[in-house]
């Protein structure tokens, strides 16, 4: 069928593109020195992982690194868009999507020598789509079965044509893993034989895990039998060694970085993304992601508290979104290194639609709000994680640009787990929020804002029977083209409805010093080491 | 009553006040807002994701009888598995526990070093400029917030002068010495200010005892009086003062070691809190109870060394 070999073929593009692109997308401009081989890498992290399964897992902080330990069939390509070949080398679409051909890779070993066998294959994505283990099922629900054809081949028989299938086959929670050592593991569940496997994982990704000190550091070693190939035509990984050290405070992970105590660190806060520019030992990288930050609003005509919700009306929203100069925000709050959001999805989503979206405009807000009823204006609340400079920033500017039109915005700082219970019991007017994409496709996050009966379109309340409806049929429509119009009308509905605040979207910001090469951060977030390698 | 019995009693005392503060911090930690699984699960999994791992857990079995799980596992010496990290928690206290006593312990004997000489200088010259100068200095330090001692160490020490290094906690104890220096004395500063003051002012109370004129009339050496005589009785208060200061120093190494990113118990408690991690804030409550009672006893031990008529 057209449609299918049209997925096929966005894929397989993707993949010549990205074996040439890969080293091209080490964004600072200067010429790349050869790869250098051996030697150990100190990266520095904020907060450590918990649980280092990929199907029980919930936290960015194991998703982001899980694949450098761990390989999917398919993986994600550098810009985060398509799919390129993984333990799978090929893959056909079939019998109108309903059947999905892999050819798994040949010679492929875990950390541990164990050849990768087709049955592992089966066992993990079975793992991956049991519905009552972890959160992320849902990203493979439509599989209705997985069969070993034959020594290299996987055959997946799908429920429905699934048009994520692909993208869902390179996100963390299908990795593949040594079945027979997963079940040599101590304990009588699933739950806790994946407890004591993630002690000492071992998987078929670049690297091996050594040693882990909880909140300390983590310390992986080079797999030798990686299937990858370098620069050089070697197996891949460069680096013999590569250490996380868990810094949890910003400035002294910086100033570790400065010293030159570690070759490399995430999260640099945005406001001092210019102060390592201009260093010149360091290299700061800022990476295309799908982060989107925004604040949402109770759109319920009532508050929990059973008054009256002015944030209800379309019109309010509409206006509290004139209201508001992003780009006077993105100044102040990233000091210019965000982007105005365009869409509730990240530019770098699939099938996101670029649209206006509120260009400040204080006559309108003020129209629209004398339209609503409340001329005066009106008071209202956010609630923010009390401690984070960067959400402080975000509603301070905030209740300032809304002063000009009458509305008093009230700040309630709580810490994180006061606020996820009165969020998840929906008794708030508004809260500050981030989100970044898992899977390459826009139906995830779709689900969590637009569409209700997930989590009730981000708690908000918001409900629209046609957004619902599109998503629904968006699950299984196979034809690109048609696929994206939904979308499209998704994004326009949502914007015209505003049930958040649109506010900007934010790069990665890592930094390494000039030693430290080949560090890749795709837009989903994966730390990508890979092809790292420190020079003398 | 003789000094054994003494001591026994005081043992005796440490085990059902243990309890107690066990039963406390199980019922403080929930009586916090929000719970451990939201916490760990976050905005986005559904209800349905939350009621499992909330069974899972135990976290839906009545209080009483969670409460009575947790008092029999003290009892047992077992304290359960963090539910952030899937670990047992006296691992994960384990691996932390050393860096923190050892950073604790480092400051307090810091401010003790720093201390001590300075207040027999300030006490001896009592309003001239060396005890004007001191004085001055260890105000500033009293009224300085730790952790911006610590940045102005970090910056000006470490990354600017290269004679320490910025943060971690290095390998083997030669490296841990010298990695918990800064952050050592950083806790130490606001610490030795306290003591200095305290004792300054015993050792101008023992300055004027009969007994201190007595000694001189006697024709003792200077640096014998104020070695045996003036020094030891000074020391009583300044040793209680020690000894209810553990806690606060353990609180300030909160601060400290994030600052300094030693892998220390303090950040982890922090941490635990915020993520309502139950089994982790109770067995750090716990330890940390048992060392500050610990603490107290060895004061108390102290004490009755430096003066006989305590335990009699």
């Amino acid at each position: 069928m057209e449609t299918i070999k049209g997925l096929t073929r966005r894929a397989s593009l993707a993949l010549a593109a990205s074996f040439t692109a890969l080293p091209m997308l080490g964004i600072s401009g200067q010429a790349q020195a050869a790869p250098v081989r051996g030697g150990k890498m100190i990266y520095g992290r904020y907060a450590d992982s918990m649980f280092l399964d990929p199907v029980l897992n919930d936290a960015n902080v194991d998703i982001w690194v899980m694949t450098n330990l761990f390989d999917t069939l398919l993986q994600p390509t550098a810009d985060g868009t398509g799919v390129q070949p993984g333990l799978a080398t090929k893959w056909m679409l079939e019998d109108g999507g309903k059947k999905l051909v892999l050819t798994l890779r040949e010679g492929v070993k875990f950390a541990n020598g164990t050849p990768m066998e087709a049955s592992d294959v089966k066992w993990s994505l079975d793992r991956a789509r049991n519905p009552k283990l972890g959160p992320w099922g849902d990203l493979v629900s439509s599989i209705a079965d997985v069969a070993v054809t034959n020594p290299s081949t996987i055959t997946i028989m799908m429920k429905t044509p699934d048009p994520t299938i692909l993208a869902a086959l390179a996100t963390f929670n299908t990795a593949i893993l040594p079945q027979k050592l997963f079940e040599a593991a101590a304990g009588a569940t699933d739950e806790e034989k994946a407890k004591a496997f993630a002690e000492r994982p071992i998987g078929t990704g670049p690297f091996l895990l050594s040693d882990w000190k909880r909140e300390v550091s983590m310390k992986l070693v080079r797999n030798p039998h990686y299937w990858k190939k370098g620069a050089d035509g070697q197996a891949l990984p460069y680096l013999d060694e590569l250490e996380f050290q868990i810094i949890k405070d910003d400035s002294t992970r910086l100033l570790k970085l400065k010293a030159g105590e570690i070759h490399g660190t995430e999260l640099v806060p945005l406001t001092r993304v210019k102060e390592l520019q201009a260093d010149p030992n360091l290299r700061m990288e800022l990476w295309p992601s799908t982060r989107v930050v925004y604040l949402s609003m109770n759109n319920r005509p009532k508050l929990k508290d059973g008054s009256a919700n002015p944030l209800s009306n379309v019109k309010v929203r509409q206006a509290l979104n004139y209201a508001v100069n992003k780009d006077a925000m993105i100044a102040i709050v990233t000091q210019g290194q965000g982007v105005p959001m365009t869409s509730f999805m990240s530019r770098t989503t699939p099938l996101y639609f670029k649209q206006d979206l509120y260009k400040v405009d204080v006559a309108k807000a003020k129209a629209l709000l004398a339209e609503a009823g409340f001329p005066q204006g009106f008071e209202t609340s956010t609630m923010l994680v009390s401690g984070n400079q960067d959400q402080l920033n975000i509603a301070t500017a905030v209740q300032q640009m809304w002063a000009a039109v009458g509305v008093k915005l009230k700040l309630e700082p709580l810490d994180n787990a006061s606020l996820t219970k009165r969020y998840r019991a929906d008794d708030f007017s508004m809260r500050t929020g981030a989100w970044t994409n898992d899977i390459a496709d826009p139906g995830q996050i779709t689900s969590y804002f637009a569409y209700f009966p997930n989590i009730g379109s981000l708690h908000t309340g918001f409900q629209n029977d046609r957004i619902d409806a599109l998503y629904k049929s968006s699950l299984e429509e196979i034809d690109p083209a048609k696929r994206a119009a939904q979308y499209k009308e998704i994004q326009e509905i949502y914007a015209v409805q505003a049930p958040i605040l649109f506010l900007f979207e934010t790069p990665y910001a890592v930094a390494f010093r000039k030693n430290a090469e080949g560090f890749v951060q795709i837009p989903l977030g994966n730390n990508l080491f890979e092809a790292a390698y420190v020079t003398k | 009553m003789n000094r054994g019995t003494w001591l026994l009693g005081r043992l005796a005392q440490i085990v059902p006040s243990f309890l107690a503060i066990g039963g406390l911090v199980f019922v403080l930690a929930r009586l916090l807002p929000g719970d451990p699984v939201s916490a760990v699960l976050g905005d986005r999994a559904s209800d349905a994701t939350i009621a499992r791992l909330t069974a899972q857990l135990g976290l839906d079995r009545s209080i009483l009888s969670q409460l009575f799980g947790f008092l029999s596992g003290i009892l047992q010496g077992q304290l359960g598995d963090s539910i952030a990290y899937r670990v047992p928690v006296t691992r994960l206290i384990g691996e932390r526990l050393p860096a923190t006593l050892m950073l604790t312990g480092f400051a307090l004997i810091l401010a003790i070093v720093i201390a001590v000489p300075l207040a027999f200088v300030a006490a001896l010259r009592e309003n001239r400029w060396p005890d004007l100068v001191i004085r001055g200095v260890f105000q500033v330090g009293l009224s300085t917030p730790v952790f911006y001692v610590g940045l102005l160490l970090l910056t000006g020490l470490a990354a600017r002068a290269r004679l320490f290094p910025v943060g971690g906690y290095g390998e083997g104890w030669l490296e841990h010495l010298w990695y918990l220096f800064l952050p050592a004395l950083t806790l130490a500063f606001s610490f030795a200010a306290i003591l200095m003051r305290s004792l300054r002012s015993a050792i101008l109370l023992v300055l004027t005892a009969e007994f201190v004129d007595f000694a001189r009339s006697k024709g003792l050496r200077p640096g014998l009086i104020l070695g045996r005589h003036v020094l030891r009785n000074a020391l009583i208060a300044t040793v209680t003062l020690v000894g209810l200061h553990v806690g606060s120093l353990l609180g300030g190494a909160v601060i400290t070691e994030s600052v300094f990113a030693v892998p220390g118990v303090g950040r982890l408690m922090v941490d635990s809190i915020f993520a309502r991690d139950y089994p982790v804030i109770q067995a750090l409550t716990l330890i940390l109870a048992v060392l500050v009672s610990l603490a107290f006893l060895v004061t108390d031990i102290v004490q009755m060394w430096l003066d006989p008529r305590v335990g009699r």
